[in-house]
């Protein structure tokens, strides 16, 4: 197959100051990226999935042309991203701050025709594509109106739309439904689907919506702390772990409990996630639930615990990421490979 | 190495024709003229700004000349104060209104354009400009242009009522002149307006920056009086300043007095020049500051 991404030795350092209450300005160097190799080929939904600061969207950043990598280069639709950046974007549709990126005091409309412009769409094309979107995503009703005006799910819709007004070969949705109520949201992936499927588009989607990426790609990429750990079909990364069952539990859950259950004999790993009410859920990944259960019963209750819900599930994409980085995909993963006071340059 | 081209080709590959580019100027400013006039009275209100400025030194004018005494005018005084090369004006009311509503072209062009990249950085518009084709330098012409559409109404205006207001009139002979020096002073305040954006977009704050330049701008460009009066140093720094010689430029051709560069050959040559030279420099700051923060954190991050 052609690949019409193609990543090679990415890397990407910022420069940060953080101030913490009573403590010196300190500098930090953040590693976003590290030495990323990555092929999208034409015609595939790509996912793009991991927590917080993993380095996703600065990933997508660098393959936009927004940032310029520190090191390593890519090549979009052919075309170099630090050498041929107009033909990069060209060749582009980008969602990629949700709501942001329109002008509030244009109508929808308004909007879409300007930044129709900017792609060099010629007007009569122009205008007949920006009918064509409104009816697809059916922004009739509220088009004329300026987006001040818009609710929240609505400008999401618009903003997909921008991505979609010049007709690009490769779409870039960065969170697409976030906002969205559940019926939208339904509804858009239908039409990423379909873009997908009828039209060939190739697409890059990000998500830390499991679901989302099970149902739309056809591959997905897990990446976590600037590297890419994972990367296949989901079924595939699935069976990956077939080996093993998991135990989902949820309760008040002590401390100890985490320990004791980590070691019954065949449990291979235990991820936590707290609650703010005190509550607290456990993913105990073993070998055999079936046999185990009750041993893990035993030690949860026998250490003070009020189990609330348990039950054996099957393995999700967010299984694969915990059983690969020891973590759930809700934690924050910045990471700071360097820290020093003092000034220095760098991003506030 | 390459990857392989896809088949489906979005608009904007291959270079765009001057029809394209004069579409991205015709829709940016159209854009922001539709989004001023969704603001409203914003223009009116910006033009009586330099009649409100001219007024202050006008009637501190007047007040200094009766405490003078002995019948002492104001207009005389004035002359007397700042002749050179024996020639001066008594019409000191239009001499501040010319350089009130010169202070607010030159304040317009270059803070329109200052906001304009803070507002597209805070809302995340900058990002998506810098997600399509197009080359800045046209996206810019657009911004200029309607900053300069903008300038010159609230110059026109502000020229045509505060005539009224202060009973002078501007419309003699040198007229045309004026809008010579008016017209070309506009090029290099282009390139000023590109510097000053960039400086905006990297320091990421624009009201304080705003705040502090205008009132050190009015000063060099001397709206109410002549360079002349400053220390020689100033009077340097101040003549290598295009909008100064654009005041000047104005001021002298209407109320027929002496110019910065002896006559208006001389500094027509010196606006001439700084048309030529600071608009490619302002546009390349622009862009060696833009790539410097792609390099880092971003043009979009705020």
């Amino acid at each position: 197959m052609d690949a019409i991404i193609r990543v090679e030795n990415l890397s990407k350092t910022f420069h940060t100051k953080e101030r913490k209450k009573g403590e010196k300005k300190k500098k930090r160097v953040v590693q976003a990226l590290k030495d990323v190799n990555l092929d999208v080929f034409v015609g595939e939904n790509f996912g793009l999935l991991g927590p917080n600061g993993a380095g996703k969207t600065t990933l997508i950043k660098c393959l936009t042309t927004l940032l310029l990598p520190t090191s390593g280069t890519a090549w979009v639709n052919g075309f170099n991203i630090e050498e041929q950046e107009d033909s990069v974007r060209a060749s582009l549709g980008c969602m990629l701050m949700g709501e942001r990126g329109l002008y509030w005091k244009l109508t929808g409309r308004e909007n879409l025709d300007y930044f129709g412009a900017l792609y060099h769409v010629p007007r009569d094309v122009r205008a007949k594509r920006i009918d064509f979107l409104i009816d697809l995503l059916k922004l009739e009703e509220f088009a004329h109106r300026t987006v001040e005006t818009f609710s929240s799910g609505q400008k999401m819709l618009l903003a997909f739309a921008k991505a979609l007004i010049n007709d690009a070969p490769i779409l870039f949705f960065d969170e697409p439904t976030v906002t969205m109520d559940v019926p939208t949201a339904r509804e858009l992936r239908r039409i990423v689907r379909a873009l997908n499927k009828e039209e060939g588009k190739t697409i890059v989607y990000t998500t830390h919506l499991m679901h989302e990426a099970e149902e739309l790609c056809d591959r997905v990429a897990i990446i976590d702390r600037g590297e890419i750990i994972a990367l296949g079909t989901p079924n595939a990364l699935k069976a990956s772990l077939v080996r093993e069952d998991i135990v989902k539990m949820e309760g008040i859950l002590p401390a100890s409990v985490v320990g004791k259950i980590r070691s019954i004999p065949g449990v291979r790993e235990v991820t936590v996630q707290a609650a703010p009410d005190g509550r607290a859920s456990l993913a105990v990944m073993c070998e055999n639930s079936r046999h185990l259960l009750p041993r893990i019963i035993e030690a949860a209750t026998g250490n003070g615990a009020s189990i609330e819900y348990i039950k054996p599930q099957d393995v999700t994409l967010e299984d694969v990421f915990i059983t690969r980085t020891g973590r759930s995909l809700a934690v924050d993963t910045r990471e700071v490979v360097k820290e020093g006071a003092g000034g220095g340059t760098g991003r506030g | 190495m390459a990857a392989q081209v896809a088949a489906s080709r979005g608009f904007g590959l291959g270079r765009p024709g001057w029809r394209a580019k004069r579409e991205v100027v015709r829709t940016v400013f159209l854009a922001r003229i539709k989004i001023i006039t969704r603001y409203k009275g914003a223009i009116l209100m910006e033009a009586l700004l330099p009649i409100v400025f001219a007024a202050m030194p006008v009637l501190l004018g007047i007040t200094v000349a009766a405490q003078q005494g002995g019948g002492a005018d104001p207009g005389d005084l004035f002359c007397a104060k700042t002749k050179i090369n024996n020639l001066c004006t008594t019409n000191f009311k239009l001499y501040m209104l010319l350089g009130a509503a010169t202070f607010t072209v030159v304040s317009l062009m270059l803070w329109l354009i200052g906001y304009w990249v803070r507002r597209e950085q805070e809302t995340g518009t900058l990002e998506s400009l810098y997600l399509a084709p197009v080359r800045r330098i046209w996206v810019l012409a657009g911004v200029t242009s309607y900053a300069f559409l903008r300038a010159m109404i609230a110059f026109v205006i502000a020229i045509a009522l505060g005539s009224l207001l202060f009973q002078v009139n501007p419309f003699n002979s040198g007229m045309g002149l004026a809008i010579v020096f008016l017209a070309i002073g506009f090029l290099p305040l282009w390139g000023l307006a590109f510097m000053f954006g960039a400086f905006i977009m990297k320091i990421k704050e624009a009201d304080s920056v705003i705040q502090v330049l205008q009132w050190i701008l009015a000063f060099l460009m001397g709206v109410f009086y002549p360079i002349t009066l400053l220390p020689g140093y100033m009077q340097a720094v101040a003549g290598t300043f295009p909008p100064t010689v654009m005041t000047d430029g104005v001021r002298a051709s209407i109320l027929n007095i002496s110019f910065i560069y002896q006559s208006a050959y001389g500094s027509l040559a010196v606006l001439c020049a700084m048309a030529l030279v600071v608009p490619l420099l302002g546009y390349q700051v622009f862009e060696v500051t833009e790539r410097r923060l792609r390099r880092k954190e971003g043009v979009g991050h705020y």
